[in-house]
């Protein structure tokens, strides 16, 4: 027999009712919820990784998600607790989705067989033997990306603090431009830089990419041939023209340390070409800070590494993210970059 | 899985159904269980069930060796060889990164080049609560406390899903007699259930993820960026987070569990309300203080062998408590200010001829505990000295918006009035109708869904732990 305790005390449990009564009041629960959520759970399951857990969610969230259209409560309640959501309403423009092909992106638009004139924005002076051309100062500082930004915002910003540099932080986990119903990247960088103006924006994402593209004749996209990155690069083409501002700010767009599973390489290796070429016509203000070569010298992975002459863990148990040793390694190079381009680090 | 997900929330109904539809047939509802306990925590990593059956198996079979065993010296023996495993499976796994990197640096000062190898490590997620639990079993095996259970009843101690990644540290002794025979199906709570997981979800939801949003991770990140005003928030509000975010996912458990017919201990007691910090950790992680005390305290021999010894017993308890959460230097401080604070408290209660009012000492203790979060939050010592750096620097409010400030005011003052009212809107809530029950729950749902973000919840702390 148990011992009675003194030390815990033992709360009322309330009236007793029936096992029948706790399934009633959990059917009623589940009910309500699939009614009102049906979509909700549909869309999860869409944006989750392939695996057991989708196919459960998505096994639920289908049929839920159809009784849910033909109701229609979800809206209606969607709209009303709409003041609760802490996330921001994005403005309509610059969706990855409503993209108007420019001059810019040269495979877009272009007559066939013509060639798109390479613009003196599409080299680095540095490459050219020149002097970079540095900006007056740094005064707000954008750090945006996924989970893989998550970490490296708050390092940067701690190392700027003193300098009066303005850290905007902008990580949003779970996202990515191949995930865009979760979040639109291209609206979000349109919003972002209408909001803070920053003189420069440090750029990291990539553990969540490796989702399907709709083409435009409505066939599939699927990782991770020359189409995807194609369409990958187009969209993150698209967030360098915003984040440059017509070449009033400068970007850091990092490149992704490769992780330690075999197919998520395969995905990391996808988006490193495809932003290489995204950044191409725009050199003299985009700038690829190589964390590929860094972390993963060779293309192997590794999670400890030598920095300042210690064997040091740069990298998270997951084998995807930097931890706290390996954000600071990567704010090291950034702000040596940034003291490249800029002639001072705060207000000046 | 993390309770408030679509997961769980699928995984859960199809389990209860089940549980009850199988309960008076023992032998097939133990494994069905003891089977969605590690579906559960498999969706963390599959891998880590490994580790769950292996530190079944091992204590499953030293406990009854131990039983088994009439040689007092032989006992001591085979207890202490399961605790080591237990402590090493901790350790390795918890431990092994921090110390590795730490002796590779006292290596390096001496110019002695031989550097034990770094790995990152994946911490199994619960891995503080099962390795005590597990250790709570096999010790009180020996202290003949408990007899041995059945493999599958302990296995099912070990693993039973409402408790198994963050508590409340349940004993063998109150959970294992509840396996005896199927729980009874006319005599569940499902009200004190319902409350206690509505109750549980605007805590996480609503309180703790939204303070930590707004107010605790800016300032904890980046605290030269903020003055007095601010960081000041920022430390009552990380003291309101912690406290909703831990005692929310304790509710949800003990919830979850009287549903399905079992009952938890509790394990937070309004801790803020304290006025001395005995009283605290008499209301705070009841469960752990309770496990300190039995397996820890006392066995270096508690208050007895006069004050020096009582302090020095503190002292280890409360560090050792503190390094419990995880291989930093800020737990280990966090642990050495309420230990010292324990041993001043009973330094003073024997030797002051005065007594403190009540609202004075509340006011201290809960000072001292606010400020002892600072280093347990904060991502390293030289940064919890830098917020505390920033208190004295005066300047403008930035995060005090009416929602933070009325939170943390609300949350701590909750924690001061009498049980009473608060005792009559929840006896009402538990006596609704079951469907009224059901529909209350969805409807709280929608609401604090409404408030997570695109990105999702955030783990609760303690997982990390």
């Amino acid at each position: 027999m148990p011992r009675k305790d003194p030390f815990i005390l033992q709360r009322p449990t309330g009236r007793p009712v029936r096992a029948r009564d706790a399934l009633v009041c959990v059917l009623v629960a589940v009910v309500a919820l699939l009614v009102v959520k049906g979509q909700s759970i549909r869309g999860s399951g869409e944006r989750m990784e392939p695996g057991v857990e989708r196919t459960v969610v998505l096994a639920v969230g289908h049929p839920a998600g159809w009784v849910a259209d033909r109701i229609g409560i979800g809206d209606d309640v969607e709209r009303l607790t709409a003041a609760l959501s802490p996330d921001d309403a994005l403005g309509g423009e610059g969706g990855f989705n409503d993209t108007v092909p420019t001059t810019d992106s040269p495979a877009a638009g272009a007559p066939k067989g013509a060639v798109v004139p390479v613009t003196p924005d599409a080299f680095d002076p540095a490459a050219l033997g020149g002097k970079p051309a540095t900006l007056p100062k740094l005064g707000t500082l954008l750090v945006a990306g996924d989970s893989l930004a998550d970490g490296l915002d708050v390092e940067m910003a701690r190392r700027l603090a003193d300098s009066g540099v303005r850290t905007v932080r902008d990580a949003n986990l779970g996202t990515g431009i191949s995930k865009s119903d979760l979040l639109d990247w291209g609206r979000e960088a349109v919003s972002q830089v209408r909001k803070e103006k920053p003189d420069a924006v440090v750029f990291f994402l990539g553990a969540n990419e490796g989702f399907p593209f709709d083409a435009a004749d409505g066939t599939s996209i699927d990782c991770c041939g020359p189409r995807w990155a194609a369409e990958y690069a187009t969209r993150a083409r698209q967030m360098m023209q915003t984040f440059r501002r017509d070449g009033d700010a400068r970007v850091y767009w990092l490149t992704l340390p490769l992780p330690r599973s075999e197919p998520r390489q395969e995905i990391a290796r996808s988006v490193n070409a495809a932003i290489l070429a995204a950044a191409q016509p725009y050199r003299a203000q985009v700038r690829m800070l190589d964390m590929t070569e860094v972390f993963t010298p060779g293309g192997r992975y590794r999670a400890a590494m030598d920095v300042k002459g210690r064997s040091t863990i740069v990298r998270k148990a997951d084998g995807i993210h930097l931890n706290d040793a390996g954000a600071t390694l990567a704010a090291d190079i950034i702000i040596d970059r940034l003291n490249a381009d800029f002639a001072t680090l705060g207000p000046g | 899985m993390v309770f408030p997900t679509i997961q769980f929330a699928i995984f859960f109904p199809i389990v209860l159904a089940l549980s009850w539809a199988l309960m008076k047939r023992q032998l097939v509802w133990k494994p069905f269980i003891l089977a969605a306990s590690y579906v559960f925590y498999s969706a963390a990593n599959p891998l880590f069930c490994l580790m769950l059956a292996g530190l079944t198996l091992a204590n499953q079979a030293t406990a009854r060796l131990v039983h088994r065993t009439e040689d007092e010296r032989r006992r001591r023996q085979i207890v202490a060889t399961a605790v080591a495993i237990d402590l090493g499976t901790l350790g390795v796994f918890k431990y092994y990164g921090f110390f590795a990197e730490e002796v590779n640096a006292v290596l390096d000062t001496f110019g002695l080049g031989l550097p034990l190898p770094l790995a990152a490590i994946a911490l199994p997620i619960g891995i503080s609560f099962i390795v005590f639990q597990a250790i709570s079993y096999t010790v009180d095996v020996h202290r003949r406390l408990i007899e041995p259970a059945s493999t599958i009843d302990f296995a099912l101690y070990l693993s039973f899903f409402p408790h198994l990644v963050a508590g409340p540290i349940v004993r063998a002794r109150e959970f294992i007699p509840q396996l005896a025979k199927p729980r009874d199906p006319t005599k569940v709570a499902v009200g004190a259930g319902v409350f206690l997981i509505v109750v549980g979800l605007v805590k996480k939801v609503a309180i703790a993820d939204f303070l930590a949003r707004e107010i605790v991770d800016p300032v904890f990140g980046v605290p030269q960026a903020y003055s007095a005003p601010d960081v000041a928030l920022a430390g009552y509000a990380y003291a309101v987070q912690i406290f909703c975010d831990f005692s929310g996912y304790t509710d949800i458990a003990i919830g979850l569990a009287l549903l399905m017919g079992f009952v938890f201990p509790q394990n937070f007691d309004r801790p803020y309300r304290a006025q001395t910090f005995r009283e605290f950790w008499r209301r705070w992680h009841m469960t752990l203080s309770r496990f300190l005390r039995d397996f820890l305290y006392i066995p270096l021999g508690g208050s007895r062998g006069g004050k020096l010894r009582t302090a020095r017993n503190l002292m280890i308890t409360m560090v050792l408590g503190g390094l419990w959460h995880g291989a930093a230097w800020g737990f280990v401080l966090w642990g050495t200010i309420h230990g010292l604070a324990l041993v001043a408290e009973q330094v003073l209660r024997e030797r002051a001829r005065f007594t403190l009012p009540g609202w004075l000492r509340w006011a201290i203790v809960f000072h001292v505990v606010v400020l002892a979060w600072i280093p347990f939050r904060a991502p390293d010592l030289s940064l919890a000295g830098t917020f505390v750096s920033r208190l004295a620097d005066w300047g403008p409010a930035t995060l005090w918006t009416l929602p933070v400030v009325g939170i943390v005011v609300i949350v701590i003052g909750l924690q001061l009035v009498a049980n009473k009212p608060l005792d009559v809107i929840r006896v009402r809530f538990e006596s609704l109708h079951p469907a009224a029950l059901g529909a209350s729950m969805a409807t709280v749902i929608v609401l604090v869904t409404a408030t997570v973000s695109s990105q999702g919840v955030p783990p609760f702390i303690y997982f990390q732990f």
